[in-house]
This record gives structure tokens, C-alpha cells and sequence, in this order.
């Protein structure tokens, strides 16, 4: 192959294009904004791998076990077993480039502990883990810049894709700074637009991580798998202007929750699952405190101000800085949110999509986490994919069709000078805000038939208005032509969740509250014309 | 309260002020307070009249991604950790960032940034510290390394610097501590980069250190200096 696009400048693009560069095959990185602003700066936790010295008793094997176990066996076994059989690579290819991992007494990544995993594997750089990686990718790609191998595209949002009979040519993009589409032919199209966080309004994830390529892609062609998977972060808190998540290190360093009962604390962790209570996995702690139906709080108090000082500095700044909450003093009020999406573009085992030349990786392909996520895989996933989908482009022969998409590309240009004209009760802004508003209340951690059918109904009210919505011009372009596609994304989801009769990882259903063996396999989601199509993917299609 | 903006159509149009009435509840930052202005149907300024949404950058709102960046009461700062409550003055005005072009109200073009990183090759491309040094002197400069590579390239510290123009040939202080991290990372590139720091901060920086003031980061760039200029 000789070039590809990446859509997003997170983690899995960046390193999706340097390996290509490596690889010899140029790419074109396209972003609003630049990697600096990515989502993947937020991770904080760490990465898991397992190195040539591990914890005793700890292998390769057990980092495939935890990853399969995590996700309720729904996860390719080949496609896991690759992700943690790479992972010691892709620790030493991150202190190559200069990464600044937080070390042990010989130099060596030092590893902690982290939730779900049967041993301590997770190299961490602080509590910073992600923004050290962007950082370290960011001077890589700059170095690829400078050897003509990568070149970089801001204010520039996807449209849609240039797809015919199943394979992808390109893609066209709205230039913001232009104010108009511009189309790109490539190769391979590489998606690396992260999760749908902003689908659910303001919550723990960056705002620009909406899911409208997915949406997009989906309503052109492209499978979904498993949407409804979404993991549930057990504590976070609001503010006026998000909600912020407070690490699971508090939990991990002891922290208690409890609601009040009759004037006194009820620690319904420890009473209903033992000592170790509080550190349930994110699923379970997430259900407890929507059961709970009261305020619930966690302390980490009793700890005191040194060791808070110490441990748990972040959680501290944190706390004081958007609540003027002392957490060596008071509790924080704290209440579950949307976190992490396991589903997405349904990708095989070399990342591409079912449309051909179209590759997913990082948070917006589906393919490592099954029914739920382990902590301190996400950050690996991201690199691993990126560098599989670039090892699988650069080893394919050139395309040898090319195809012409100008009367497409007008025609979209023409639907988009045609939208600027429209004139309509329904503002964008507006719109989004109810569907953010409809997919909390209908697809939380709870869910059942009736509010999922209920949401289902009010999605599709959204959708059948969202074409003749009022043009805001004073937001970009972008708001104005993604509704679509975004409702899109939300519709399958909640379409998904009610086809799986079961519950199951973070799937929870209070009309199905067991698992159920015959829905023991990935949801595959595909849009014809209009109608949502859900199949559960017995055969395993997708792990090759 | 009274909120005065900054604001601008278009890259080519002219700036004018518009001032809103806007409530401003406990613990509200300047990006919450945009967003309690923007999420109305309508968005009315203080004399009245519909006017259009306040354009402005956001991503993760709790301060480690750099996008809103901007001036408030005149102090460069991060909209989504800056506090109504705690300006002084019974007024806030808030204006996009001066040494950038704007695209549209308090949205800026800070690709200079990128460009002028890219131009000097700050790249560290292989990890090779100097294995001289002893532990403690490591462990020091461990610190600072991750400190420095926490910088959200936001151009706060070119905004307040009295010495960054437009990024023509002086930098600024994130130019000056991505050298040092390029230099203290890969020994072998320590001569080069240094050559680069010299010619686009070294013999520029007047050492105001606002720079230092305003980094959300909180990074020592003077500890930074005090490396590079060591430089032979």
C-alpha cells in the first residue's frame, strides 16, 4: 500500500501512523484539533503488560485469562491472546521513543496493582499514564513529519466515507477553516475517533469523543458490535460543568462508601460483599449504588492528611478544586457515569472492517473487551491496534481500482449549502441535548424492555426531525450535519440492548437479570435502509 | 453578573464586545458559565436582543487538555478551572487569546505552536539519558521530565510572555522545556537541540517568567533554562 488517512490524533492514530512510517506508507492524520486535546490524555490508571521479569505466579497466559474472564468470554481468544502476547513490546517501544514511565529502583517500568486482574502488571507514568504516551507519540509523529512520511490536518471534521461495493476509497472531510468539503483517496481509511462519551451529554470523557464517525460509518455500511456494552465508572461526581471521575486508587487505597440511614452510615459494600466490598468490579459497584436509590458517599478521611497527601494527591486537587470538598475531612458524594465503550465498529483480527480497505482501532473498534473492560487495557488496545491495522496495511498490495466520488462529494457539498437555508423550531444543540438527555434516563445501568422501547421511541422522534433542523451557524459545521449519525449511533445501542434478553457484564437487565447461555456471543448490528438488524455472532465471523 | 465578550465573526471581520447578563451559582467556572450562557434556545445579550452562540474550544473541562485557553479579567487562563467566584470586580470580561489568529469568538489558531516545533526537529527518537549521572541527580531530573511533558501546548506562556510575538523567531517557554526534554532523553541530541533552544529562546527571553505564573501545568521552566543553558 502506499497511503492511508487516520481520522483522529489520540493514541491508536498516532501510532497507527508512525508504524506505517516505519512500515514505509505515508499517511495523512485529520483532527479538529490537535493530539494534545484527545481524549486519551485522560487516562490516567496505566497500561498492562506482562515484562520478562513479572510478579511470581504472573504470565502471559494469566494476562489472557483476566482479559477473557473481564469481558464474560465474549472477546476473540485469538485476538486477546495477540494483545497480551504484544504488550511487552509495545512497553518497550514506549520507552524507546522516550516515554516517561514511572521507574523502579533499576530503571525499569514500575508496575501496580489495578482492578480485575489477578496480578500487579500495570506500568503507569504517575497519574498520567495517557498524557505521557500522547506526549511521547506526539515528538514520533513530529519526527515522521520531518522525514516526509506523515503530514497533519486541523480544523478538519469527517463526513462520511467514500464507499462502493463494499470497499472504502477515502473519505471527505469538512474543512472548518475553509468552510467547505474536501475529499481525501487513499489506500486504507484508518477510524481512530475514540468512544461516544459526548452521545451522553457532559460526562467523564472529553467532549469531542461523540461517536458520529461510528454513526456515519454504521449508516453506510459499516457493522457494530456489541454497542450495548458500556462500562460504568462506580465514582464520580458532579459539577457545574461535567462530571469528574475519582480514581479507583481511593477504593484501592481502602476507601469506604455508604449512604445514611437513619442518621448513621451504612457501609453496603462491606455488608453485602465482605471487607473487600468496596472493591467490587465497576459493574457491580455501579449497580449497588443505583440500587442504593440515596446519596451515596465515599471516604477516604480516616486515611489522614499525610497519607492522603501522598497517595492520593489527584483525587485531593480534584475534589478541593470543583467541590471545596477536603477529603481528609468530609466524604464526596459520589454517583456512577458513563466511562468506557466495549462495542463499536466490529472489526476482525487485522482490524479492518466488514467494508473493505476500512480499519477501526483504539476505543472505536470492538474487539478486546467483550462484555467489559479491564482496567489498564484501554491504553494498550489503543497502541496494539493502531500497530496491527498499520502492520496489516503496509503488507497489502496497492488497490489497483480506483474510483471516482465528484458527483457524490457535490452532491453532499449541494445537501450542505441546502441545510445553511433551513428554517425550523428544532435548534441542533437542542436536539442533542434531549438525546443525551434520552440515553441516560433509557439505556443507565438498569435497563429494562419498556424504558429501552421507550427510548427507542423517542430516538426515533429525534431522528425523524433531525433533518430539518434549524442551522446554527454560530456553531461549526460540524454540529450541524453529525445530528444524524449521532442519533444513529444512540438508536442502534438502545436497539441492541433490547435484543439481548440476558444480563451480562455491564449489560444489566432488570426483566433478565441472569445470563443465558444462548446469548453467550458478540451482537452484530447492521443498517439496511432504515431497519436495525441484530444478530449474535455464534459462529465467531468476525475473530479471523 | 455581567459578563463581557470578545467576540468575532469570522476570521476576516471585525472583534466587538457583547455583554451578558448571566447567574452565576457557587462553584461555577468561566466554561460552565459559557455553557449556562450558550444552552438556551434562545441566546439573548444584556440588552436584550437574540444573538448567536459564543464560539469557544473545550475537550476534557478539568484541566489537562489546554483547549480553553483564554483571558479572563486579562489573566491568561483555562476556562474549566478558573472560578466566578473567585474574580474580583462585579464584571467579568473574557477575551480570545491576543497572540493568535482568531477563527471565531474565543476559538484560536494555535498551529504556530505545532509548526515552529516541527521546523527545530524537537524530537527525541531514542530514549539514551546520560548514565553518568548519579541516582540522586536522576531522580531530580525524573521529576522535572515528567513535568515538562505535561504541557498542553495551550499557549498560555506565549500569551502572557512580553517577548513571544507571533512565534516568527522567539518560541517561548513550551519551545524552551520540550528542548529540555528532548535534551535529557537522548544525550546524543543534546548539541543540536541546544543550538535550536539558544537561537529561538535562549537569547530572546527577557526572564519575566510570567510564563511560570500562568502554566496550568505548574512547570519550572526556569529549571528547564538552568539545563539548556548549560548546553555547551
Amino acid at each position: 500500500m502506499k497511503n492511508a488517512i487516520i481520522i483522529g490524533s489520540g493514541i491508536s492514530g498516532m501510532t497507527c501512523a508512525v508504524k506505517l512510517a516505519e512500515a514505509g506508507v505515508r499517511s495523512l492524520i485529520v483532527s479538529p484539533f490537535p493530539a494534545e486535546r484527545s481524549q486519551s490524555v485522560m487516562a490516567a490508571g496505566g497500561i498492562n503488560a506482562v515484562l520478562s521479569n513479572p510478579e511470581e505466579g504472573d504470565s502471559v497466559a494469566c494476562h489472557v485469562d483476566d482479559t477473557l474472564k473481564g469481558g464474560n468470554f465474549l472477546a476473540g481468544k485469538n485476538a486477546v491472546k495477540g494483545l497480551c502476547e504484544g504488550a511487552q513490546d509495545i512497553i518497550r517501544y514506549l520507552e524507546k521513543i522516550g516515554t516517561v514511565f514511572t521507574v523502579d529502583e533499576n530503571g525499569a517500568p514500575a508496575r501496580h496493582s489495578f482492578g480485575g486482574q489477578s496480578h500487579k502488571r500495570t506500568c503507569y507514568c504517575g497519574a498520567a499514564t495517557g498524557k505521557q504516551i500522547v506526549s511521547a507519540l506526539v515528538m514520533e509523529v513530529r519526527r515522521c513529519e520531518a522525514a516526509g512520511m506523515i503530514s497533519r490536518r486541523l480544523w478538519s471534521c469527517f463526513h462520511s466515507a467514500l464507499i462502493k461495493d463494499g470497499v472504502c476509497y477515502g473519505a471527505l472531510f469538512f474543512d472548518e477553516s475553509q468552510g467547505r468539503l474536501v475529499a481525501e483517496y487513499a489506500d486504507a481509511v484508518v477510524i481512530a475517533t475514540g468512544g461516544q462519551n459526548a452521545l451522553f451529554g457532559k460526562t467523564t470523557g472529553s467532549t469531542q469523543c461523540d461517536g458520529y464517525t461510528a454513526g456515519k460509518l454504521f449508516m453506510q455500511g459499516a457493522e457494530l458490535k456489541n454497542p450495548e456494552f458500556i462500562q460504568y465508572h462506580p465514582t464520580t461526581f458532579e459539577t457545574a460543568q461535567k462530571r469528574m471521575l475519582v480514581s479507583e486508587t481511593a477504593r484501592g487505597e481502602g476507601g469506604r462508601l455508604f449512604y445514611i440511614e437513619n442518621g448513621k452510615r451504612v457501609y453496603f459494600m462491606e455488608e453485602k460483599y465482605g471487607p473487600k466490598g468496596n472493591l467490587m468490579t465497576r459493574d457491580v459497584v455501579s449497580r449497588e449504588i443505583y440500587a442504593a436509590n440515596r446519596e451515596v458517599f465515599l471516604d477516604v478521611s480516616f486515611l489522614g492528611k499525610d497519607e492522603i497527601d501522598r497517595k492520593l494527591p489527584e483525587v485531593r486537587d480534584l475534589c478541593k478544586k470543583y467541590r471545596n470538598i477536603d477529603i481528609a475531612k468530609e466524604p464526596i458524594p459520589v454517583a456512577p457515569s458513563v466511562h468506557f465503550f466495549m462495542g463499536g465498529l466490529a472489526v476482525r483480527n487485522n482490524h479492518e472492517t466488514n467494508i473493505k480497505n476500512l480499519f477501526a482501532v483504539g476505543e472505536c473498534a470492538s474487539i478486546y473487551h467483550g462484555a467489559n473492560r479491564l482496567g489498564g487495557n484501554s491504553l494498550l488496545a489503543a497502541l496494539y491496534s493502531g500497530s496491527v491495522a498499520a502492520k496489516e496495511i503496509s503488507e497489502r498490495p496497492s488497490p489497483e481500482s480506483k474510483c471516482d466520488f465528484a458527483d457524490y462529494c457535490k452532491a453532499e457539498g449541494l445537501k450542505l449549502e441546502k441545510m445553511k437555508e433551513s428554517k425550523s423550531q428544532f435548534p441542533v444543540m437542542y436536539i442533542r441535548d434531549l438525546a443525551a438527555q434520552t440515553v441516560n434516563r433509557n439505556l443507565g445501568i438498569v435497563r429494562d424492555a419498556s424504558s429501552l422501547q421507550k427510548g427507542i421511541e423517542d430516538l426515533d422522534y429525534y431522528l425523524s426531525v433531525a433533518g430539518r433542523i434549524n442551522y446554527d451557524s454560530s456553531v461549526m459545521m460540524y454540529f450541524n450535519y453529525s445530528l444524524t449519525g449521532i442519533l444513529t449511533l444512540a438508536r442502534a445501542t438502545m436497539t441492541s440492548a433490547l435484543e439481548r434478553k440476558e444480563s451480562r457484564g455491564a449489560h444489566y437487565r432488570s426483566d433478565y437479570p441472569d445470563a443465558d447461555d444462548s446469548f453467550a456471543a458478540s451482537s452484530i448490528i447492521s443498517y439496511d435502509g432504515g431497519a436495525y438488524r441484530v444478530r449474535l455472532d455464534k459462529e465467531r465471523e468476525y475473530e479471523s | 453578573m455581567k459578563v463581557k465578550i470578545l467576540r468575532q465573526k469570522n476570521p476576516f471581520s471585525e472583534s466587538y464586545w457583547e455583554a451578558f447578563d448571566a447567574d452565576v451559582t457557587e462553584g461555577m467556572s468561566i466554561a460552565g458559565l459559557l455553557d449556562s450562557i450558550n444552552y438556551n434556545d434562545d441566546i439573548v445579550n444584556d440588552k436584550g436582543e437574540k444573538t448567536a452562540r459564543i464560539g469557544w474550544e473545550c475537550s476534557c473541562l478539568q484541566g489537562i487538555c489546554g483547549a480553553c485557553a483564554m483571558v479572563i479579567n486579562g489573566t491568561p487562563a483555562l476556562a474549566c478551572e478558573t472560578f466566578a467566584g473567585n474574580l474580583k470586580g462585579d464584571e467579568i470580561t473574557i477575551r480570545p487569546l491576543s497572540k493568535f489568529p482568531v477563527i471565531h469568538d474565543l476559538l484560536v489558531d494555535r498551529s504556530i505552536i505545532q509548526e515552529n516545533l516541527r521546523k527545530t526537529d524537537v524530537y527525541i527518537e531514542e530514549y539514551k539519558p546520560d548514565s553518568s549521572k548519579s541516582k540522586s541527580k536522576k531522580e531530580k531530573e525524573y521529576l522535572h521530565q515528567y513535568s515538562a511533558a505535561k504541557c498542553l501546548k495551550c499557549g498560555l506562556c506565549l500569551e502572557v510572555c512580553p517577548n513571544y510575538a507571533g512565534g516568527e523567531n522567539f518560541y517561548g517557554a513550551l519551545f524552551a522545556n520540550d528542548c529540555y526534554l528532548v535534551a535529557s532523553r537522548n544525550k546524543e541530541k543534546a548539541g543540536e537541540i541546544g543550538k535550536m533552544y539558544k537561537e529561538h529562546f535562549g537569547r530572546g527571553c527577557s526572564k519575566a517568567l510570567s510564563c511560570m505564573d500562568v502554566c496550568p501545568m505548574k512547570i519550572e521552566t526556569t529549571a528547564s533554562m538552568a539545563k539548556m543553558n548549560r548546553q555547551p
